[in-house]
């Protein structure tokens, strides 16, 4: 069971930093929007349980990198609205600084040639 | 930081579950809604755009199974869950936990009495402001006074000139301070109070003692260094404890005077409650006095003798101070302090003056003279008693055990139902935990009552003194101790019985026969069984060895009568006599308790046998050469008056005792014991030849009499008895003044054959002498004896309690596996009786069985019970470890209580009718 798991759990990270770009560029969100969003970006490329979305959300907002509230929808639906806070901010801003860090360490070793290391 | 604030939001969420889960719910709806609205836009028929949706969404139940495990404390949830179901299934069987928490409580109870016992005397420190700032000089700790320039091993004791050139010189330390090692006792009364004087102990201490130890007072002040001049009015600082119990916490005892041996005294100060001095001792000072009134307070007073060592320092270091460089300084000053006395040292200490150095050692728990004392048995009974909750834990594992086979159903289909393995050890491990946590709190009431019976007997108390001070009463780490065992032993008890449980074959739920389990789950518990009884035959031994070494202890022969032997104890110092005072005051006490009805004969002496105290000397011989600095030449000696051989029923082989004509005027004669003229005689005849206690008095005494050899001292207890030598009272040399040893304290009454002398009648006949001298205490000579074997006899005892526990715990062990195995064989027995077995060969069969798994742990215990000899070491008196006789009485204790254990289900098996047997398929 342990192997599976982790790559859940390396899915949640992005999943996370995806949410957070999202509403980092788009401003206050309810969780359909959040998942849509996600679907509209990454294509076909990623299919995800959009149910996955929620206990990702709860975990940002126990860290304090979001915040909800209750408002309405476009269609005057009760919604539960999510925002980035001041701290989730910083964590994106850390997190996207990682990850083109990784990117770009996979990314140099995916040019290397064998010839490069003779 | 975010884990943390994660944490208590997960603690929030998970007290306010409910509404959270109204949420989650809220915005699933919510969320479907939408994604319908939006398959509808794109022209789905109604139900598939629901369905659609639902589908994208994904499992909503999986989903809220993974926002729960975000949201709450899974494992607290679960910690609950299985706390509340354990306890409903213990519930449900009384019998069976009531055995397993009594046992345990047992094991728990007995090892964490011992445990605040180690606390107490072995971890502990004084009671004192940053006790890791104090330090002490020496190592070992000495008592109580030695001479000269040089001692052995290391300067662990100074003088009063010494501990001045110390204090003065050394930078390191803040305070220094001294207080003599030998506890004196003083005669007090309140000054203007009719009551006679009462005697008390007390300690001299520098003016900076109670500064050093940061002590403040309860009431009044404590002692300065203006206090502790010469010239100063004398001031005494009191306990709390005698302030609260004597003077029924009189606050004009402040200020008030007392008289000290008859010297006033102004009681400036009550020190705190806690405070018990600078170590931890039975019966701990009343009475704090400076130093300096040492001379204004005993007739012999060593303040100003530069060469007579008798001060124990300790001090408190400057911050960040070094101790290292501390020692290396004093080292320094040591010897500059003995080469300026170059000109004093005798030509053996200058001999010795090159190894001459000093240590300073961690001072936080004081003189830890009780320390080393107690640190040997202590250990002992710390062992003994880890091994009977060890023995506990195989008993419980094994209950637990018969109780896993019984549930095995139960777990196999709950593993068949998808059951994780982790989710199922858990149980069975909760309830493991939660018994020996039972068992815990029910064992501290059990320690509790535990250390009081101990303290008692290990510290009896005297009348009216302070006692030892230990509080029964656990304390924090004796709470963290027991808690700490009782989580390791439920785990230790509980994780095999867990881990068996599931070693099941979730098949087996389905079969439901519970056949096909037969001999699972056997062998642990068979390891269990010889574990126990390796174990408890090492108890058994070690206990019967200590017995045995007690037996001998008090049965050997004494050198003395013990019957109708009545020993008083006074002290003429504390009712403030003059030393040319003395030669009469003994005759008027002699006559004067000589003529009640029933003594039969009386004498006096320095130190009766085995009352705690002896005076050691040099020994030089008349016509031998003397000595070499290396070659041991002491002896002791006793001041015994005339007939004192009569009254103590000790023998005289050669020659006569001491008698009415050993006058001051007549020559000055000894009498030896047999070791004396063993050990400086050898074989020539020692009647007549003479000898002195300094070297070039060769001639001061002439031997008249060999006396059998007895018990003076009270250590060394498992050795032959040392050199003695007993000079008359007579000829003590009166003329020279305060010497201590003029001083007698005991007084020996034979009393007539049926004739019980009363206490009373004694005390009349001391008070008629002088209703100031007060009698320290009155005791038959047996009890005195047998209060010298009061450590032992406890030890003794204790290790047996534990041994016979040990042994019932284990025949439990193998009672209840004996049985289980054979009711699980009903069938196969009812067999071979139907093919014509008979009774005695099923009694046979089952006892095989026990005895196989007996004789194994005999295979594992006997070469431990000869570890345990050999750790017993001391404690045994010069008994041989590897004492053949206990070992067998040992084996054959175990042999005869499994014999019973196995018995009963043995008779039982035998008594099936085979017709039965064979229809309980």
């Amino acid at each position: 069971m342990s192997p599976m798991k982790e790559k859940k759990d390396v899915l949640q990270g992005t999943l996370a930093l995806m949410v957070l770009k999202t509403l980092d560029v788009l401003g206050p969100l309810h969780g359909y929007a959040i998942a849509r969003r996600i679907e509209q970006i990454s294509g076909e490329l990623l299919s995800v349980n959009q149910g996955t979305l929620y206990p990702v959300l709860l975990k940002l907002e126990q860290e304090g990198s979001i915040a909800s509230e209750w408002g309405a929808s476009e269609n005057n639906r009760k919604a539960r609205f999510y925002r980035l806070t001041r701290g989730g901010r910083k964590q994106l801003q850390a997190e996207s600084r990682g990850w083109e860090q990784t990117a770009a360490i996979i990314g140099r070793f995916f040019v290397l040639k064998a010839d490069d290391l003779k | 930081m975010r884990a943390l604030r994660r944490f208590f939001k997960r603690l929030g969420s998970w007290a306010r579950t409910h509404q959270d889960e109204e949420r989650l719910q809220a915005e699933i709806e919510e969320h479907l809604a939408m994604q319908t609205s939006e398959n509808l836009r794109a022209g789905l028929s109604p139900t598939e755009a629901r369905r659609q949706a639902v589908l994208k969404f994904g499992g909503v139940e999986a989903i809220k199974e993974d926002y729960r495990a975000q949201k709450g404390l899974p494992f607290l949830e679960t910690l609950a869950q299985d706390t509340r179901q354990t306890l409903r299934r213990l519930r449900k069987a009384p019998s069976f936990t009531i055995t397993a928490v009594l046992t345990l409580a047992l094991g728990i109870g007995a090892t964490t009495s011992i445990f605040t016992l180690v606390h107490a005397v072995l971890l502990k420190s004084l009671p004192v402001a940053n006790p890791a700032e104090l330090y002490r000089l020496g190592k070992e700790s000495r008592c109580c006074y030695t001479g000269g320039y040089s001692q052995d091993r290391e300067f662990s004791l100074v003088s009063y000139d010494l501990y001045k050139f110390l204090r003065d010189n050394t930078k390191g330390f803040a305070e220094l301070a001294a207080f003599p090692a030998p506890e004196p006792l003083f005669g007090v009364r309140r000054a203007g109070s009719s009551e006679a004087a009462q005697s008390y102990p007390g300690e001299f201490v520098s003016g900076n003692y109670f500064t050093m130890f940061d002590i403040r007072p309860y009431a009044g002040r404590m002692l300065t260094d203006t206090d502790d001049q010469a010239s100063t009015p004398p001031v005494a600082v009191i306990s709390y404890r005698l302030w609260q119990e004597k003077y029924g916490s009189d606050p004009s005892v402040v200020g008030s005077v007392f008289n000290l041996n008859d010297k006033p005294f102004t009681v400036v100060g009550i020190t705190p409650p806690d405070f018990f001095g600078d170590s931890l001792r039975n019966s701990p000072p009343d009475f704090f006095l400076p130093l300096n009134t040492e001379p204004f307070v005993e007739t012999d007073a060593d303040l100003n003798k530069v060469d007579i060592h008798w001060l124990d320092l300790i001090g408190r270091i400057q911050p960040g101070a070094n101790p290292a460089s501390i020692e290396a300084e004093m080292r320094v000053e040591l010897k500059q302090w003995l080469g300026s006395h170059w000109g004093e040292m005798s030509a053996s200490d200058r001999a010795k003056f090159p190894s001459q150095t000093l240590y300073l050692t961690p001072g936080g728990a004081g003189i830890s003279s009780m320390r080393e004392q107690y640190e040997h048995w202590l250990l002992i009974l710390m062992t003994v008693s880890g091994f009977v909750l060890l023995i506990v834990c195989a008993n419980v594992a094994n209950l637990m055990m018969v109780r896993g086979m019984e549930r095995r159903r139960q777990i196999s289909l709950s593993m068949a139902l998808g059951a994780q393995a982790a989710r199922v050890i858990r149980q069975p491990l909760t309830e493991s935990i939660l018994l020996s946590l039972f068992g815990g709190a029910a064992g501290l009431l059990i320690a509790f009552a535990a250390t009081r019976l101990i303290l008692h007997f290990a510290f009896p108390a005297f009348a009216g003194f302070a006692s030892v001070p230990i509080s029964a009463s656990p304390s924090m780490p004796v709470l963290l101790f027991a808690f700490i065992t009782s989580l390791v032993t439920g785990i230790a008890f509980g994780i095999a019985p867990a881990w068996m449980a599931t070693r099941v074959d979730p098949i087996e739920a389905l079969r439901g026969a519970s056949r096909s389990t037969a001999g699972a789950g056997s062998l642990p518990r068979k390891t269990l069984v010889v574990l126990q009884a390796a174990l408890s035959l090492v108890l058994l031994s070690a206990s019967g060895l200590l017995t045995a070494a007690l037996h001998n202890l008090e049965n050997q022969n004494f050198g003395f009568e013990q019957d109708r032997r009545i020993v008083a104890k006074m002290n003429p110092r504390l009712a403030g006599y003059r030393t040319d005072q003395l030669s009469l005051l003994y005759r008027r006490i002699h006559d004067s308790i000589a003529s009640i009805p029933g003594a039969s004969s009386v004498a006096l002496c320095l130190y009766a046998p085995l009352s705690g105290g002896a005076w050691g000397s040099g020994v030089w011989v008349d016509g031998h050469p003397p000595p070499g600095p290396k070659d041991d030449n002491s002896s002791l000696w006793d001041r015994v008056t005339a007939g004192y051989f009569d009254v103590m029923g000790t023998p005289i082989i050669k020659g006569r005792g001491i008698s009415e004509q050993d006058t001051a005027t007549s020559r000055n004669v000894a009498v030896i014991n047999e070791a004396f003229a063993r050990k400086f005689f050898g074989n020539e005849d020692p009647i007549g030849k003479r000898f002195g206690r300094k070297p070039g008095a060769s001639r001061e005494f002439e031997v008249v009499g060999v006396a059998r050899d007895a018990r003076y001292v009270t250590f060394s207890l498992g050795r032959p008895s040392g050199p003695f030598f007993f000079l008359p009272e007579a000829q003590a040399e009166y003329s020279q003044g305060n010497l201590g040893s003029l001083f007698l304290h005991d007084i020996v009454i034979l009393t007539r054959p049926q004739v019980n002398l009363s206490i009373v009648q004694v005390r009349q006949a001391m008070a008629s002498v002088d209703p100031n001298l007060p009698v320290i205490s009155i005791r038959t000579l047996r009890e005195q004896v047998a209060t010298q074997f009061t450590q032992q006899r406890l030890i003794a005892r204790l290790t047996s309690f534990f041994g016979i526990l040990s042994l019932l715990l284990a025949s439990i062990g193998l009672y209840g596996l004996t049985a289980y195995n054979a009711g699980r064989r009903v069938n196969e027995i009812g067999l071979r009786m139907a093919l014509g077995a008979n009774r005695g060969q099923v009694v046979a069969l089952v006892l095989r069985g026990a005895f196989g798994l007996i004789l194994f742990g005999l295979f594992i215990g006997l070469p431990l019970t000869f570890a345990a000899g050999r750790f017993l070491g001391s404690q045994l008196y010069g008994m041989n470890p590897y004492n053949p006789v206990t070992t067998l009485v040992a084996v054959l204790a175990l042999g005869l209580s499994a014999l019973a254990a196995s018995l009963i289900p043995a008779l039982r098996a035998s008594s099936i009718s085979p017709l039965e047997a064979l229809r309980t398929e």
